[in-house]
Order: structure tokens, then C-alpha cells, then sequence
């Protein structure tokens, strides 16, 4: 049994990375079982997929808390505690990582083997938006070792579904394909489970005031740090800013302040929607990718 | 001070000694003369509070839970499909952790359509985080409305209340009802002073939030069952001290002949009363039984329940409902009580009966009673549940249908 | 008389105007350029921290989530069809609770119901349309994205002819997507006797706060009916919010005014309106109606209800 986890943004396809992974494993004749994590999925906040490829039926539900195989589309997802992608994963795990740096950057933090593509620059390149799912999905076909035309047509299957043009399917089988020749099918390691032991222990009563889910420390959300949704960012060039103040206006978060009368982004929130650049009648706001 | 008065009015009279701020509402029979009458002595000016219709029971208590949550003591009142139309909201309130007292008047549910009382609508709110206090008669439901108040404030609760009571058998029926004075009352039930969830402009909170993180929705969750077990304990402080001011027994558990009974009917709400009469008359005929009547019904008194059923040969459950594929919500929850008490009755049987208000007769309480002797002495099969369905009510179904097809056109 | 001193006192004049006190906080989870978002945020800044925020499901229903909220002010969710009635309720407890002195006055709170089209539109307008008629003191911000978006892009009653949304999804059988015309909110407010009305956008934000600043006047219910862009329903890039909004209004599609007791105006008139097609195209959900081959007709039929609408409205206002 192999199982893969993927962690993604909303927006760059991690559902459909799993379902493609899903099929392609489907069509290759093993037992399957793909799941996204739903509900608060919003384009740039972090989501999970996952996906069980078997050659027995599968005795699993809901969250892969081992997973063989990590992937992960966006490093700066590394940061974020909540979601913490690396939870559960042992040394014999496998871990894919999309990022301009190379895997030494990340070998000593993460402890277990990674392998590191720069996806998004090829995302760009072919489909010309940051979309990962097909290339992130054809990384994970080879990495567990299902063959290429398998792919291409879990590729297909799963594009004609969500509505994707004839051209759309095209550029996709292409990036699909790219991913799956960036990297090397892996031996997987067959490990026992390694869900924790746990201890059941007492709920006991508390006071209204804890025990209801009130919220008495207000406009707290700051502490969640968006900043690390980006993957381009903004700056400003404040030789040529007039202080019009249409950037700080517009930045539907609040994610700009308004100083000593200069507009100033809070990085450690600004999710890098880019309608202060947008918006800026000057061009005074430049952008750079996330991590360049 | 003694009065003659219909138990929705014993309801209002509840409410208005209890000096609620707020009462949004929304007319349904049997229940309208609830707010029909706070209405008049809001108008009268002899009470002081905000009256609301609001555009349906679902608003209404959601209005009755925003309120709630500022701080105001909130009344409200519904009924049947009124109470199912409002429903994802009382999950809400008792999520919320606000003490909103609303009455419920029993009244079976369509389809079809009907207007006399079953318990089916009632019990439907069962695993809603509502108490649920089940009155007998038009001074029960005057009482436990203050001590729900009282109850339900309390801090080691905070969990809105339901009080029952059956329509037109106690909604429309008068009675004597013993109605305290208001200054007695303000000494049991002091003014309510919110400590926990109301919005201020002073100290701004968020309230009602979603909780996505599955450890913290089952924490959270597990408190309100926590808050009622807290129920049970301040239940008791409650009764004994209202019963020490007032003079009033309102026990969880209330029994009737039990001291030397064998078997027993156990039974809630008015029809309960109904029961009480036909024990006198079992007893008369040398059957050593008695009765059980269900006051409180969540939180689930089961100590209390395993106390007065110790040792009998058999318990007859009446239910006023009816699960379809399953028989009486109240056989089931107290036979799954009491399944690991070793005192336990012999014999638990079920009878499904009084739906839609239908009468249950002397000899069918006398046949429940008889049913059970037989299936503890000769050890027969039990059957669940069975209903009181007489052949006076199937020669009355019959007429009918065949008026409604014309199969009596003949005779017309 | 008040509406005629509404016309004239215009009080939000420029950008600057506009106080840079902030009483959202950065951090929900809300997509990456949401419009909804900002027109909280614009609201805010002129009603403050001594308000209740009172939602209704939707995309706004996760600004809080457990433990964190993006609200300096209080907020209430209640359910999806009645936020209106929890506004209520909130409203009629303080005025009392006031009234007998068991609060000082002076922690009295403005309420705000925010919601989305699907509950301003469907399932929630019951409990709105009798807080009008009741006249419940409240503001009403309807963040329109004209589709249940949270649940992802299903047809609402406010999605545009010819959208495409994941209930109305362009086939041979339907190319046009959605087939039926909007409900149009405003008239449904103006005609429940709501004092002020307002249509807004995010991309307005002068004339949206001036709006706002000028109704504080008015008691009693107050709607601001906002078209907010949404990149992932429309299928636009985040950064298009604003744009979005502008070519909606300057191409007449969306038209910024406001009805005082019942005198509807236009504040904002588009010099020339920008043909429809130039606010159609930019967005994923119109695509349809270009590729694999152009619709004329439809959007013919787009441009012509849009210019009816002006010729009706300029002819009426002359």
C-alpha cells in the first residue's frame, strides 16, 4: 500500500492532482481511494489531498496521518504550523518539493529523502498561470511507478470532467508529462503503521466563558500570517509613489498600512492577490516571485 | 393567590413573574393564547418587555438566541410544526450556551394535519442541548417555567430550556393554579446578570463561530452534555429549594402508588393524570400497581429512575409517539437506562398510544397493565410496541374512510 | 425633507476622505483579491468597532473561525435564512435592556448583517423583508458575487443572464449557462419600504462611503446591495478585483445608486458606457459567449437590456 499526501494552495489544483494520481492507479488496475480535504478552501489557503494506491482493498479512511509519499506545492507551506506538512512522515518517507532552491536547502530541516523541482516556473511556462495539478500529479505517477500512458489518460478523464477545453487538455497532458520525466519512480518502503498510540483521558466541565466557542480577543486573525500564501509579491518603488492612496484603499485586507503618508505592506499578511499593482496608476508597485 | 386558568395562561403567568425582557413570537394553535395574553399585559402596561412577531418560529428563535446572548431574559413559545420549523435553531441556541426558556405545546405533526396533542414534535428536540421539563398539569407548567429560568442561568449550566405541556388537554383546560407573588418569586429567581456571551460595545466578541478543527467541535460539544450533567445536580438544589418556598414538590421522578407496586405505568405529561385514575382503579381490583410520570426529561434522570423502578415484575411504558420502524422514543431511552442495572423490572413493555390526542381509556391502561403480568408470569413472547387501538376506533376509522370514498354513499 | 438634505450634503468627497482606521484585520480566509472582504472593510471604517456584525452562511461565515475572527467589532453567525431576524433580536435587547437601565447607553451597538446574494436573494429574504416592514433599525451589507460561492459558484437568484456557475454550466443543449434574469434586490428593498437603498461597488469607494456616511442619518433599514468581484467563481486573476467592478459600472451593467424614502437617483453616470463585451470578456464565466465561437446574439441581447435600462432611467431622471 502506498500512501501519498499532497499540500497545496486553493487554486493550484491539489484535488485534481489526487484524482489524476487516483485514476491513473484505477486504470492501472490497483485498488484506490482519493480524498480532499473541504470546507474552508479558499484560493491561496492551504488544502490536502490524498491519495491510496493498493494491490489489496484498502482498510482507510480520511486523513493519511503516515503518508509514503509527501508532496508539496509550494514551499512556504513548510512555515505554516497549522498545517505543518511534514506531520507524520518517517524517515523512510519521501518527500517532493516545488521551490527554486535546490534539495541541500531543505535535506537537513526535513530529515527524510526530497526531491525538489521547480514546478511553477514550468507551470508558467506551459500553461501560463501557476497551476500545479497535472505536473504535480505526474511527478507522483512516477514517483510510485505508473506508466505514462496511464497518466496521460487519467490526465484526460479528469480535465474533460471539470470542463477544460480540447487546447487546456493538450497543455496539461504536455506539463503532466514534463513532471513525470523530472523525476525517478522511488522504492517504497512498506512500514508498519504509524498512526500514534494514544491515551483516551476525562473531558472534564469548564465555564461558559471557555466552553463556548466565543471569540473575546478580537481582530486576532493577523496572527495566522497569510503572507505565506504568496507566491509573487509586491513592492513598492517609493521613489515613484505620488501617496494617491489607491493601493492602501483597495487592498481588500487591510494587508497595506497607511504611515507617515506612504502606503507600507504587511508581508506578514498580504496574500499577493497584486491589485495594489493592479491598481497603481503610477506602476510604482513592481512584483518579484515569492523566494527570488 | 388562587386563580381558575387554562394552562397556556398558567405559561404566561410563568413568564411574566419571571420579569422577561424579551418575547419574540409566532402565532400556532394550541399556543396562541400564550402570547396573545403576555401580549395584552404588555399593552396594559403590567409587564415591561419587548414584544415581537417576528415572520416565523425559525426567526423567532433566532431572535429569542441573539437576545439572549445581549443579556435580556427571553420568553418564547411554539408548538408542533412550529417547533420543527425552527429547528437547526435550537441546536444553535444550545450551542450558543444561552438560557432562553421557551414552551412547547404538544401537538401531533403532519401528515396529516392535526391539531391534538402527541409527544412526537417534542421529542424530536431530544438531542438538541435543550432541558426538557414535561408538565402534568396548569400549575407544573407555571412552576417549571421559574425553575427553568433559574436552572438554566446557572452558570455551571447555561443551556437553553424546553417546558412541555399537552395542547388542549392542558393548553385550553382550566384549573386552579396557585400563582405566587411576584416578591417571593424575585427572592428564588433573582434578576439575570449575564456573566458569559453578551454584546456590549465595551468589550467587543465574536460568537457563533464555526470551529473546522474536529478536536476542538467535539470539546466543545461534549460540554453542553457536561452542562447538563451539571443540570441534574442543580435539578435537585432547585426543587428543594422551591419546594421550601413555595411548598411544591416538582421531583425529575414523580411516583404515584409505588410503595408496594409490582408493576408500574410509566408516563409523562397530562395523559399522565389519565393513568393515575386507572391505577386507583387496578388497585381496587387487587393489582399492586402504581405510576411513574417522567418530569424531567433531558437531562435524563436515570439514578432517580433506577430508584423507583427497583425490583418490579414489569414496567409498561406508554409512549404519545411513535418512531416508525422502531415504537416508543421513551421505551427506548429508559429500557437503554436501565439494561445494566441488575435491579432493574423483569419485564419492559410498550405501548404506543394518545397520538393525535386520542383518548387511552381505563381498560387500555388496565390492558398494558394485564399485557405485562402475562409476559412476566407465563414468560411469553414480548411483542413491541403494541398499540391502543380499541374496536370502538377502528369502526370510527372505518365510517370514515368510507365517507371519504363514498363507500357509504348508499346509506347517506 | 430628508431626503432632499441627503442630495445635497455629499460628505465623503475624496479619496482622503476616506479614515484610514482599519477594523478588519488581515488573515481570513477569504480568496486572494475577494471583493466581499473590502466592501466589509470599506464599511466598517465608517460604522467602527461599536458594531455587531450578524451573518448568514456563506463565504463570510469563515471571517471567524475558531479561534481567530478579522473583526475589531462583535459578530453573531446565526444561520443561513436569518440574519435579519438575529439583527432583531439583538436590536430589541438592547433598546429594552437600555430602557430598564440594566445597560448604560452608551454600550449600544450599530448591527450589521452581512451576507451573500443566495441568502440576501433566497432562502434569507423572509426574515429581511419583515425586518423592512417592521422597519428594524439595521445596516445590510449583500456582498453579491451572484452565486452561492462558498459552496462553490451554484446558480443563486442574482446570477447574471449568460454566467456560466457549476448548476448553470454551458452545454449544446444550454449555451448560455444561466438562461434566467436576476432578481433585482434593490426594486425588492425600495418597494418593502426601506428608507435608504443603495446599490455600491468596492471599485466606488468614494461614492460607496459617502453612502454609507450620509445614511447614518436615516433610522431604520439600510441595504447596500455591493457587486463584489470573486477570482475564483468569476474566473478572473486576483489582481482584476477592482477592474472588474469598474467595467461593470462604467459599461452600465451595474448601475451605483440609491433610493431615500423611495426617491431613487444615480450616483454615478457613465459619461459614455464601454460596450458590455469589454466587462463580459475578461471573466472565465462569460467565456462561453466567446469561444469556441462568438454568441453574438447574446450578447446583444446583454448590451441591449443595458441600454434599455439607461434609456429608461436617463429619460426618467430628466
Amino acid at each position: 500500500m502506498i500512501k501519498v499526501r499532497f499540500h497545496g494552495r486553493g487554486g493550484q489544483g491539489m484535488k485534481t492532482s489526487s484524482r489524476i494520481l487516483g485514476t491513473a492507479a484505477f486504470l492501472s488496475g490497483f485498488f484506490v481511494q482519493d480524498f480532499p480535504i473541504y470546507g474552508a478552501e479558499r484560493r491561496g489557503a492551504p488544502v490536502v489531498a490524498f491519495t491510496i494506491i493498493s494491490k489489496e482493498p484498502i482498510l482507510e479512511r480520511g486523513y493519511i496521518f503516515d503518508p509514503n509519499i509527501l508532496l508539496i506545492s509550494d514551499e512556504t507551506l513548510l512555515l505554516d504550523k497549522q498545517t505543518d506538512p511534514t506531520k507524520g512522515m518517517s524517515k523512510e518517507s519521501i518527500v517532493f518539493i516545488n521551490s527554486n532552491k535546490n534539495e541541500d536547502y531543505f535535506k537537513e530541516k526535513i530529515g527524510a529523502k526530497v526531491i525538489v523541482e521547480d514546478l511553477t516556473k514550468i507551470a508558467l511556462e506551459v500553461l501560463g498561470r501557476p497551476i500545479l495539478s497535472t505536473l504535480i500529479a505526474g511527478v507522483a505517477a512516477k514517483l510510485v511507478g505508473i506508466e505514462q500512458k496511464y497518466l496521460e489518460e487519467a490526465v484526460k478523464e479528469e480535465l474533460e470532467q471539470i470542463g477544460a477545453n480540447e487546447e487546456m487538455i493538450r497543455k496539461n497532458i504536455l506539463a503532466a508529462t514534463i513532471g513525470y520525466n523530472k523525476v525517478q519512480e522511488v522504492k517504497i518502503e512498506q512500514t508498519e503503521s504509524l498512526e500514534p498510540e494514544v491515551k483516551v483521558v476525562e473531558v472534564e466541565y469548564n465555564d461558559p466563558e471557555i466552553s463556548t466557542p466565543v471569540i473575546s480577543f478580537v481582530a486576532n486573525s493577523y496572527l495566522k500570517k497569510t503572507g505565506t500564501w504568496r507566491v509573487f509579491k509586491p513592492i513598492i518603488k517609493y521613489q515613484k509613489c505620488k501617496s494617491c492612496r489607491l493601493c492602501y484603499v483597495y487592498c481588500p485586507e487591510s494587508a497595506i498600512k497607511w504611515e507617515n503618508n506612504f502606503p507600507v505592506i504587511d508581508y506578514e499578511n498580504c496574500k499577493g492577490c497584486l491589485i495594489c499593482v493592479q491598481e497603481c496608476p503610477l506602476k510604482a508597485i513592481e512584483i518579484v516571485r515569492e523566494g527570488e | 393567590m388562587k386563580k381558575l386558568m387554562t394552562g397556556n395562561e398558567a405559561a404566561a403567568w410563568g413568564a411574566r413573574l419571571a420579569e422577561v425582557d424579551y418575547i419574540p413570537n409566532f402565532p400556532i394553535t394550541p399556543q396562541t393564547e400564550i402570547i396573545e395574553t403576555l401580549s395584552k399585559w404588555i399593552r396594559e402596561g403590567e409587564m415591561k418587555a419587548v414584544f415581537r412577531t417576528m415572520d416565523s418560529e425559525h426567526s423567532m428563535l433566532t431572535a429569542a438566541g441573539s437576545a439572549s446572548a445581549t443579556g435580556a431574559r427571553v420568553f418564547t413559545a411554539t408548538s408542533s410544526q412550529g417547533l420543527l420549523y425552527a429547528f437547526e435553531m435550537l441546536y444553535n441556541l444550545s450551542g450558543w450556551r444561552v438560557p432562553v426558556v421557551m414552551v412547547n405545546v404538544s401537538r401531533g405533526l403532519s401528515a396529516p394535519i392535526t391539531l391534538e396533542p402527541d409527544h412526537n414534535d417534542i421529542l424530536s428536540a431530544r438531542d438538541s442541548g435543550f432541558l426538557q421539563i414535561h408538565c402534568e398539569t396548569a400549575q407544573e407548567i407555571l412552576d417549571s417555567i421559574l425553575v427553568a429560568y433559574k436552572i438554566s442561568e446557572d452558570k455551571r449550566v447555561m443551556l437553553p430550556t424546553i417546558v412541555n405541556f399537552d395542547g388542549f388537554y392542558l393548553s385550553f383546560t382550566r384549573e386552579i393554579v396557585d400563582v405566587p407573588k411576584l416578591e417571593d418569586v424575585r427572592k428564588f429567581l433573582p434578576e439575570y446578570k449575564p456573566t458569559h456571551t453578551f454584546f456590549k460595545a465595551s468589550k467587543p466578541l465574536a460568537q457563533g463561530t464555526p470551529v473546522l478543527n474536529s478536536s476542538l467541535y467535539s470539546y466543545f460539544r461534549y460540554q453542553v452534555h457536561r452542562a447538563m450533567e451539571n443540570a441534574l445536580d442543580v435539578y435537585k438544589e432547585v426543587k428543594e429549594e422551591f419546594n421550601k418556598k413555595f411548598g411544591r414538590p416538582i421531583d425529575e421522578v414523580e411516583t404515584y402508588m409505588m410503595d408496594d407496586a409490582e408493576y408500574a405505568l410509566l408516563m409523562t405529561n397530562s395523559f399522565s393524570t389519565k393513568g393515575k385514575k386507572a391505577v386507583i382503579k387496578m388497585r381496587e381490583k387487587k393489582i399492586n400497581v402504581g405510576l411513574i410520570k417522567l418530569r424531567l426529561f433531558r437531562p435524563f434522570p436515570t439514578k432517580e429512575l433506577m430508584k423507583q423502578t427497583r425490583g418490579l415484575k414489569g414496567l409498561a411504558i406508554i409512549d404519545q409517539n411513535i418512531s416508525p420502524g422502531k415504537g416508543g422514543v421513551i421505551y427506548s431511552e429508559v429500557s437503554s437506562e436501565l439494561y445494566n442495572y441488575e435491579e432493574k423490572p423483569k419485564v419492559i413493555t410498550s405501548f404506543i398510544g394518545g397520538l393525535g390526542g386520542k383518548n387511552i381509556s381505563e381498560t387500555e391502561f388496565e390492558f398494558a397493565i394485564n399485557y405485562t403480568r402475562k409476559v412476566y408470569e407465563e414468560r411469553t413472547t414480548l411483542r413491541v410496541p403494541i398499540l391502543l387501538f380499541t374496536e370502538e376506533d377502528k369502526k370510527t376509522s372505518k365510517t370514515l374512510i368510507d365517507i371519504a370514498h363514498g363507500g357509504e354513499k348508499n346509506e347517506a | 425633507m430628508e431626503a432632499r438634505k441627503m442630495k445635497l450634503e455629499k460628505k465623503i468627497k475624496t479619496i482622503f476622505d476616506i479614515p484610514i482606521q482599519e477594523y478588519v484585520a488581515p488573515g481570513g480566509i477569504f480568496c486572494q483579491g475577494c471583493g466581499a472582504i473590502l466592501a466589509a472593510r470599506l464599511i466598517l471604517k465608517l460604522l467602527g468597532e461599536r458594531t455587531v456584525v450578524v451573518n448568514a452562511a456563506g463565504c463570510f461565515t469563515l471571517a471567524v473561525v475558531y479561534p481567530y475572527t478579522v473583526f475589531k467589532a462583535s459578530w453573531l453567525y446565526t444561520a443561513m435564512a436569518c440574519a435579519p431576524a438575529g439583527a432583531q433580536g439583538i436590536r430589541d435587547a438592547l433598546d429594552i435592556l437600555i430602557e430598564k437601565r440594566k445597560i448604560d447607553k452608551n454600550e449600544d451597538l450599530n448591527i450589521l448583517v452581512v451576507t451573500g446574494d443566495g441568502a440576501a436573494s433566497s432562502i434569507g429574504l423572509q426574515s429581511t423583508i419583515t425586518a423592512i416592514h417592521r422597519n428594524l433599525d439595521f445596516w445590510y451589507l449583500a456582498y453579491d458575487n451572484q452565486a452561492f460561492m462558498n459552496t462553490g459558484a451554484q446558480k443563486t437568484e442574482t446570477t447574471p443572464f449568460g454566467a456560466a456557475t457549476s448548476t448553470t454550466k454551458p452545454t449544446s443543449l444550454s449555451p448560455l449557462g444561466t438562461e434566467q434574469e436576476p432578481l433585482d434586490l434593490f426594486s425588492v428593498w425600495v418597494s418593502a419600504g426601506a428608507p435608504y437603498v443603495a446599490t455600491v461597488s468596492p471599485s466606488y469607494p468614494v461614492d460607496f462611503l459617502d453612502k454609507v456616511e450620509r445614511a447614518k442619518e436615516i433610522k431604520g433599514p439600510k441595504l447596500f446591495h455591493c457587486l463584489s468581484g470573486c477570482p475564483p467563481g468569476w474566473n478572473y486573476e486576483p489582481a482584476l478585483t477592482i477592474k472588474v467592478g469598474r467595467l461593470a459600472v462604467e459599461s452600465g451593467v451595474w448601475a451605483l445608486k440609491e433610493a431615500v424614502n423611495g426617491t431613487i437617483k444615480h450616483t454615478y453616470i457613465p459619461k459614455k458606457r464601454i460596450p458590455v463585451e469589454e466587462y463580459l470578456k475578461i471573466q472565465g464565466r462569460f467565456e462561453h459567449l466567446f469561444k469556441p465561437v462568438k454568441n453574438k446574439e447574446a450578447i446583444e441581447e446583454i448590451q441591449r437590456k443595458v441600454d434599455k435600462y439607461w434609456e429608461y432611467e436617463l429619460h426618467d431622471a430628466k
